[in-house]
Formats: structure tokens, sequence, C-alpha cells
């Protein structure tokens, strides 16, 4: 996962979220305080305008009236770790503001918020060539604190000038530790060695990178100390614009070849194959594969049609769905395509905080295909992913093979549109699988364990697509 | 992971935006039907249009993988020999249907397009010689029908203009065998990177065309096959800056309101190239794409934003509006004038670059053309 894919996609969202301009579903619990509520974009996105202490407000006060658990939850926390975000960006721009001390918080939301909001003020008409920034990243440590892998402000996306759609950002290459376990959405770990296991382009392709290839430092850093990954490997995933080299020594186990290289980060371009959400192929002569990498508008659709082509003219063995990198996408998409293997279920819950929960259910107008049904996971399996793996493995519509999904699925996320026209998008509901069971952070754990290595990678193997394979066909 | 997030997200509305249901009266569908009525074309000369299927065995349709030669539909407009005789069909009612059906319009006929009073006279002799060639394309899930206002005032004007109907990339379009091939690009048409390989499809649609087109159509011999531009709408338009990459015979080129997605070397390009754009399209607004390629255009160049206008300004769009009851937008120029500024900014590029005539209106802004702001000097936003 690219960077500039990230950022796209954030643009990406503002835009599309202000086109379809849905009332968000609103907590019955909270209130917002006059003239802060906030609401879904509606009509196209304007330009974003600088962070001030009036949008913080409104952002607190949206969390407090819509977020999961903003009726219950202590506004306190909110404040204080905005106010010590404030007082870090000051220290961190070699600055001190003497009055920089925060005030003693009561419980009662609104007080504290005038309470907060006088220091605040004093405070940044001190530093006000700071003000901007640090109302940036008082938000940004505000939301943070929700501790919500489903929680997030858009603002601020820049991509570079030379971007063209599809593009990738960064070193070009895939590890087996992934994005969003280095930035933290993600709990998974993984046992050393630290691999290569995709080139998509860029400096790695340009550096003769290839899959397989342990990296054994970055920046002249282990990335595993203790056998815990240290946070030397986020170097490895650059954000736009960040654009300093980053060195690799590497090893290729199968000439005992070791070297360093240095990798730019910059812009490159991916393939068409690579990039199409949903691509099929008949494997064995009798199995669909169908490789889905999110749940985009219709790809449920999209991947039943594939399954319907190639069955024509033929018998099926059964299919195999490789979810692996599906980073999620809509749950309605999730559940139009568990329709498909499994009718008259539960897929998911939706919790309020005091456990009041609605059911998600299969979409019984859904042909069912009766076929067996193989689902490649991995850590990098999140969101709407987990929806369907959880209901796969629950429901008994099929086998799980690969590795524990990610676990970022805190619930489906709202849009809010704050007064600069950027966006926050939370949930008002929790998500929990069909036996009620957790799956944010924990994941899903996969019915067969196969866990990528170094050589497969070097030699082009698929042992989980593999192990696919003979489950549903008896090893060949 | 949650970018994931965000771009599928992201995904999931941006499709509901790309086709967005067209605002509708409140009142009930007239008792009898309107019939959209094309403006007459400005140039001197009759018009004539006929249409081409033309096959291309050297590879595979891109968008069906299971039919081994690319076919394409090509409708010609051009200068005619005389005036009176049947004039052409908009589209056929099955085309008519198909597209109201993609672009989600009822209320109207299904057949209401089909009856479209045009200009050109069906299958009339071809007059002229070493005639200019303009090779149009429409915007996505179009046919080129879509753009028959502004080819018939370019054949008017003596252009002689094909307009190609990207299989596959459309509603609706009439194979040679009668068949009509629906969207199957639709398919994949919220993918990263779906834009870049349109435009590749395209570029090879058109370099085909070239090839084809001096001996499959019987006035083909009456092409200046060193006078050749290119214009699209949308999709069509980016797939020009395409198209002018990879086949050097294209010798100018516009964009109407397109998003590009070709890449443009970054030793620049230096053939000549139109922008001509609504207020979306402004330095700083949010397609970044024009800004990125104008810094590469190296050549004569423009950059026009005309105030008022909407995406489907530059087509037939707003012309056909009354007869499917759909209410023009608050502000939006009318279609009458959204068609004359249309073809008078085209026709004066074509005129500049194929025909090597003054056309001061592309120098600067006009008090006869006071919607064009002229980027990225005077057009708002940078």
């Amino acid at each position: 996962m690219s960077v500039v894919r990230a950022a796209a996609a954030a643009l990406i969202l503002l835009l599309a979220a202000a086109c379809t301009a849905p009332t968000p579903p609103r907590s019955q619990a909270g209130t917002t305080a006059a003239g802060t509520a906030c609401a879904g974009p509606q009509g196209p996105p304007e330009a974003e305008r600088a962070t001030t202490v009036d949008v913080i407000e409104q952002a607190y006060f949206c969390i407090l009236g819509n977020y999961y658990s903003g009726a219950t939850l202590d506004a306190r926390s909110l404040l204080t770790a905005g106010f010590l975000a404030l007082t870090q960006e000051i220290n961190r721009n070699g600055r001190e503001v003497p009055e920089a001390t925060m005030p003693m918080l009561t419980g009662d939301r609104e007080a504290d918020w005038t309470a907060f909001e006088t220091a605040y003020r004093k405070i940044t008409d001190q530093v006000p060539d700071l003000r901007d920034k640090l109302a940036v990243v008082t938000l940004e440590a505000v939301v943070a604190s929700l501790g919500d892998n489903h929680a997030r402000w858009i603002h601020g996306d820049e991509r570079p000038i030379d971007y063209y759609d599809g593009d990738g950002y960064g070193l070009g290459l895939q590890l087996n530790v992934t994005r969003s376990q280095v930035d933290g959405s993600s709990p998974r770990v993984v046992p050393a060695p630290l691999f290569v296991t995709a080139v998509e382009g860029g400096a790695a392709q340009a550096a003769g990178v290839k899959p397989g290839d342990v990296i054994e430092a970055v920046n002249g850093s282990t990335p595993f100390v203790g056998g815990t990954a240290t946070a030397a490997i986020a170097a490895l995933y650059p954000r736009y614009p960040e654009a300093r080299p980053v060195e690799l020594r590497l090893h290729r186990p199968a000439t005992g070849r070791r070297w360093t290289v240095p990798l730019e980060p910059g812009l490159y371009r991916r393939e068409w194959a690579d990039l199409q959400v949903v691509r099929s192929e008949l494997l064995d002569d009798d199995v669909a594969y169908v490789r889905m990498t999110g749940f985009a508008p219709d790809s449920a659709n999209r991947v039943l049609r594939a399954v319907t082509g190639l069955r024509n003219g033929r018998t099926l063995s059964g299919v195999v769905l490789d979810l692996r990198g599906n980073g999620g996408g809509s749950p309605a998409e999730a559940i139009r395509l568990l329709s498909a293997f499994v009718h008259g279920e539960v897929t998911a819950y939706q919790c309020t905080v005091d456990g009041a929960c609605a059911a998600s259910r299969t979409d019984d107008t859904v042909e069912l295909l009766h076929l067996p049904l193989v689902v490649l996971v991995d850590h990098g399996c999140a969101s709407a992913c987990e929806h369907f793996g959880s209901a796969v493995k629950a429901l008994r519509a099929g086998r799980l093979v690969g590795t524990r999904t990610a676990g970022a699925i805190s619930g489906a996320a709202q849009p809010y549109l704050l007064a600069n026209n950027t966006v926050l998008s939370f949930p008002s509901r929790h998500h929990l699988g069909p036996g009620r069971e957790v799956v944010d952070r924990i994941g899903v754990p996969p019915d067969h364990h196969v866990v990528p290595t170094p050589q497969d990678a070097a030699a082009g193997r698929d042992p989980a697509l593999t192990r696919a394979l003979a489950l549903l066909n008896g090893p060949r | 992971m949650r970018q994931i997030l965000a771009l599928v997200a992201g995904l999931v509305v941006l499709a509901a935006c790309s086709a967005p249901t067209p605002p509708r009266s409140e009142g009930e569908p007239p008792s009898t039907p309107a019939v959209a009525v094309l403006p007459a074309p400005t140039g001197p000369h009759p018009v004539g249009t006929t249409t081409l299927h033309l096959t291309d065995a050297s590879r595979p349709d891109p968008w069906d993988p299971d039919v081994d030669a690319r076919e394409l539909k090509v409708t010609l407009w051009y200068p005619a020999a005389q005036r009176g005789g049947q004039r052409a069909a908009y589209m056929t009612p099955k085309e008519s249907e198909l597209l109201l059906e993609g672009l989600r319009v009822t209320g109207v006929p299904a057949d209401t397009l089909s009856r479209t009073r045009t200009n050109a006279v069906a299958d009339a002799p071809v007059a002229g010689r070493d005639l200019p060639l303009v090779v149009l394309s429409p915007g996505f899930t179009k046919p080129v029908s879509t753009l028959t206002s502004l080819a018939e005032d370019l054949a008017s004007r003596g252009y002689v203009v094909a307009g190609i109907d990207h299989t596959y990339e459309s509603h609706a379009t009439t194979l040679s065998d009668g068949r009509v091939a629906g969207c199957l690009a639709c398919d994949s048409d919220t993918d990263p990177g779906f834009g870049a390989r349109a435009v590749e499809v395209r570029a090879a649609d058109v370099s085909f065309v070239l090839d084809r087109l001096p001996s499959a159509w019987e006035g083909g011999g009456l092409i200046d096959r060193s006078r050749i531009a290119m214009a699209g709408q949308s999709m069509g338009g980016a797939a020009a800056v395409a198209a002018m990459l990879e086949d050097d015979r294209v010798r100018a080129g516009i964009d109407m309101d397109g998003t590009t997605y070709a890449r443009i070397p970054r030793s620049g390009f230096s053939r000549p190239f139109l922008f001509l754009g609504t207020p979306q399209h402004v330095p700083g607004g949010r397609d970044n794409s024009w800004e990125r390629d104008w810094r590469l255009l190296t050549g004569w160049k423009r950059w026009i934003v005309l105030a008022g206008a909407d995406h489907q300004s530059f087509t037939d769009g707003p012309l056909l509006a009354p007869a499917l009851a759909v209410e023009p937008l608050p502000g939006v120029l009318p279609g009458a004038r959204a068609a004359e500024l249309t073809r008078t900014y085209v026709a004066a590029f074509l005129d500049r670059h194929l025909k090597s005539q003054r056309r001061p209106v592309l120098d600067e802004p006009s008090s006869r053309f006071p919607e064009a702001g002229f980027c990225p000097g005077t057009c708002g936003r940078s």
C-alpha cells in the first residue's frame, strides 16, 4: 500500500463522500452543543481552509455527540491528549510558552471545553507563527486518543504534481510486514526475518531487489530486536512528501549475496493487472480463482460474474477467493458476496456502547453458487474483509488459509464535514462477528496456517494457494 | 490499512458520482414527447455522414477476453456535394433505449434520442479534396453521436470528421452483425489506473482507424493525411493526449474537460494542444492533471475555461435535455450557447493548426465570448 495511493484515496474519499451526501446515522445517545453539530458532507467539496480552535471545538462536540462511546467516554481524555500534543509541538519547534499550563478539567463537557479554549487561545496567541500547525496537531491528537482504527481526520492530503491515477509512492516494494502493522492500525506481529514479498516498481525495481530478499538492516538499524519488530521498519513505507533515501542491507539466501543499497522514495507506475480490484482465472482446469483487492462498489457482483464466466461449459470443483491484502470497503459488498455461499444467517452485529446490537443478515435473493469455498487471508485482510472472513469461518461457509487477519474492524465509519472543509470519520457502532465474537484487534485466525517464507517468495511459489487447491481437489 | 479502507470507501461513493441522475422536472412527462433539434451547422458546406465497421485482427478485444479481434464503429461526417436527401438518424431506437437506461433517465419514451433531428444527409457523396481530418472521441459510457452538433459543424467548415465508438466503453454500440455491445469496461471503471488503461486502448483504436480510413472509406482518397487532429470530451479528450503521444500522424489535439491520464515525457511535448474546460478545471482546482500536463507542453498551447460550462456543455447533452424532460441546472450555459462556444473554439484551433489561418479569438479574451477565460493567467483561482 503506497502512500500516494493513500493520499489519493483520502482525496477521493473527500470528493466522493461529498457526492453521495448520505445523512449519517446518528447515535441516539449524545446531544451536541448548540451550533457545533456536524453533519455528513453535502454537495461538491470546497477548498480546505486552515484549522482553527473553532474547528477543534466542532470536532470535539461531533465526537461526543456521534462517536460509538461518545455518550459515555471521559471527555477530559480528548482534551488532555490535545493539550499534550500542543505543548509537544511548541517544544518541537524549539519554543516555549510560560503560560502553557493546563487548567483542571471537571468532567463537565461544556465547561471543560470553555476552560480548554481559553487556555488554548492564550497560548497560541504567544506563538502566532505556529498557530495553524498547532491546531492541526491538537486535533490529530484528539482523534488519535480514541484509539479506534476507523477514526480518522482527513485533511491536508497532497499529491505530487506529477502523480498519475494508479501510481504508487514509496520504495516500490511490499514486505511480510504490512504498512498497517507499522502505523499501528493492525496489531499483528510476524517473526523474523523481514523480507520482500513483492516488487511493484520504483527504486526497488531499479535496484534489482527481488522477492525473497531478506532485509537485515534499515538505515543501519536492525528490523528486529529480541524478536520484536522495531520502528526502523516504518522507514520502508515512506509517505509523500517524505523523500529521504532509505538504506537497506540485503541478503539473498539463494546466492548468499549480501549488499547495501540506498532506495529513494518516489512515484512509480503500477501495472493494470495489479490494479484491477477483481481478477480471475481458471486453475487446475476446474477451480475458479478470484483475487479481490477491495470490497469496492459492485465488486461482489464482479466476483460472481467472474465465477459464472469460468463455470460456463465446465463443472467447477470449487472457488478460491484470494483476499490477501484486501483492505476492505463496503460492508454491503461483503454481505452480498457471503450470500452467494450461505443463506438465512447473521453475518455480523453492530453494537452500541451499551450493548444494543443490530444484526446484518445474508441477502437471500442472491443465488447460491453451491460450490466449495477456500478463502486466502493474511495480515492485510482488514475491515470488510474481516467481516467476510469471520462470517465464512463462523458460518462454515468455507475454509480460511493463510495468516490471521489484520484486526482493523472497529466499526463502519461515517463521514462528518467540519467547518474548514476537512472530514472527520468514525464509527457510531462497533463490529462483532456472527457469534458476537470480537474481531477488532484480535483478527480472524485461519483454519489452515500457512506462513510466507523468503524461500517461497524467491522461487515464486505460493504455498497458501497450493494448500487451497489441495483442500478442494486433494493433492495432485 | 486505513488508507486502503479509505481508498475503497472512496471508490464506493465515486461510482455514485460518475453517473449522476440528471435533475428531473417535477411535472408529468409531456403528452407529446418533445424532439431535440440540433442547431444548424455554421460553415458553408452541406454535410454528409456515413458509418463504417472496421475490425482490427491484430489484437484481442481489451475488454472482452473471449473476442480475439477489436471491432470498431466509425461515424464519418464530411462536406457533401449537395444539399437535400434523407437526414441521418441520430442513433438507433435500441441505442437510445440502452443509453437512457445506462444514464438512468426514465419517464420519456425509450426511443426519444433516436428521434433527435440532425442536419447531415445519410451517405451523401463527399465533396472537395485535400480535406483535413479530425478524429472525435466521446466521453466514457457515451456513443460518439453525443458529439454530433460539433461534428456536423466541423464538416460544414470543410473538415472530415471520424468519430469513433470505442466498443464496450459505451452503453450502446451497434456492431456489424447488428448486435449491440454494452459497457463491459464499466465493470472496472472505478479501479485505480482505469483511466490510463482506457486511454491506452483508445490510442490504439485511433491509430488503427488512421491506418484503415484511407482505404476503408470511398472518400478516403480525399483526405490530406498530413493534416490530422483529434478532439474529444472527457475520456475522449484524455485519449487525444494519449493518441498524440503514440501516433505522430496526429498533429494537434483538443481535450474538452477531460482529466488526463497519458504520461507526457519529462522532456516535453511540442505539438499544439488546447485544453477547453469548465471552471472545475482552473489551476488549483480539484483535478491537477491539466496543471501537470501544462508544464510539459512546450509548443503552441491554450488553456481556456468557459464560465457557466458544465461537463456536458461540450456535448449534445444540453441540447437533448429538454426532450428528456431534464431541467437545466441554474447558472449553467444554455444548450445553444454552449454549442456555439464549443464550435467556435474547437474550429478556431483546427483552422489555425490544420489550415494555417489566423484566429485572434484564441489569443485573448473576446467581447463576443466573455465566458472564455485564459488560464493560467486570467481564469480565476491559481
